[in-house]
């Protein structure tokens, strides 16, 4: 599945990030989500950036 | 010359004044020898945590292109606006042209609530007009809805 449909991992893609983290904000680990180790890398500087932007949150007791 | 990927968040309640921003920081960016390839101007949206005690953040994506000395330079610039509440300057190999998510999100968002406002009007008369015979048929829609 996830060799043919390559998944853009872009910090500005917000709705496909937030699929791959969790409640608390975590990102989901690539043996539970099933990804690449290539997308794996792809997405946890994905979060990581968007987390520093506001984008998505560090965890889910922000004040 | 290096292609950048600068992506700001203005203090919102300086949103309105974007104008004036943008043309100062067009010269600033000039002054150092950067070029705008493309200007996103995505608006105000919500911040997933708080910045500086700002809840909301107007959001703008510039792609660049310009020599390295400047980047440093645009670095420092940044650092030391106050209208600019966070700033993030990426180095990329291509610029995306093409419109992001973001900005498709705004575009969307700002289409949506002009047809909620429309809904909730005729909503509000109906209620003051005829009380009790909405009642009945508010309560079939919440059954229907369970």
């Amino acid at each position: 599945m996830s060799q043919d449909t390559k998944k853009n991992f872009h910090y500005k893609n917000t709705d496909l990030l937030k699929r791959y983290i969790t409640e608390t904000g975590k990102i989901i680990p690539a043996r539970v989500s099933n990804i690449s180790a290539s997308e794996q890398r792809k997405l946890t500087k994905a979060v990581k950036i968007a987390r520093f932007l506001a984008l998505l949150p560090y965890t889910d007791s922000h004040r | 010359m290096n292609n950048y990927e600068l992506t700001l968040i203005l203090n919102p309640d300086l949103s309105s004044k974007f104008d004036e921003f943008q043309s100062k920081f067009d010269k600033t960016l000039s002054d150092i020898g950067f070029e705008v390839k493309k200007l996103e101007n995505i608006g105000r949206r919500q911040l997933a945590y708080s910045i500086l005690n700002h809840n909301k953040g107007h959001y703008a994506i510039y792609q660049l292109e310009g020599p390295a000395a400047g980047a440093l330079e645009l670095e420092t610039k940044l650092k030391y606006d106050t209208s600019v509440i966070r700033h993030l300057l990426l180095k990329v190999d291509t610029l995306s042209l093409e419109d992001s998510m973001l900005m498709i999100e705004a575009q969307e968002a700002k289409k949506a609530p002009q047809e909620e406002i429309k809904v909730t009007p005729p909503k509000a008369k109906v209620s003051v007009e005829a009380k009790p015979e909405v009642t009945p048929a508010e309560e079939s829609k919440t059954t229907e809805s369970e």
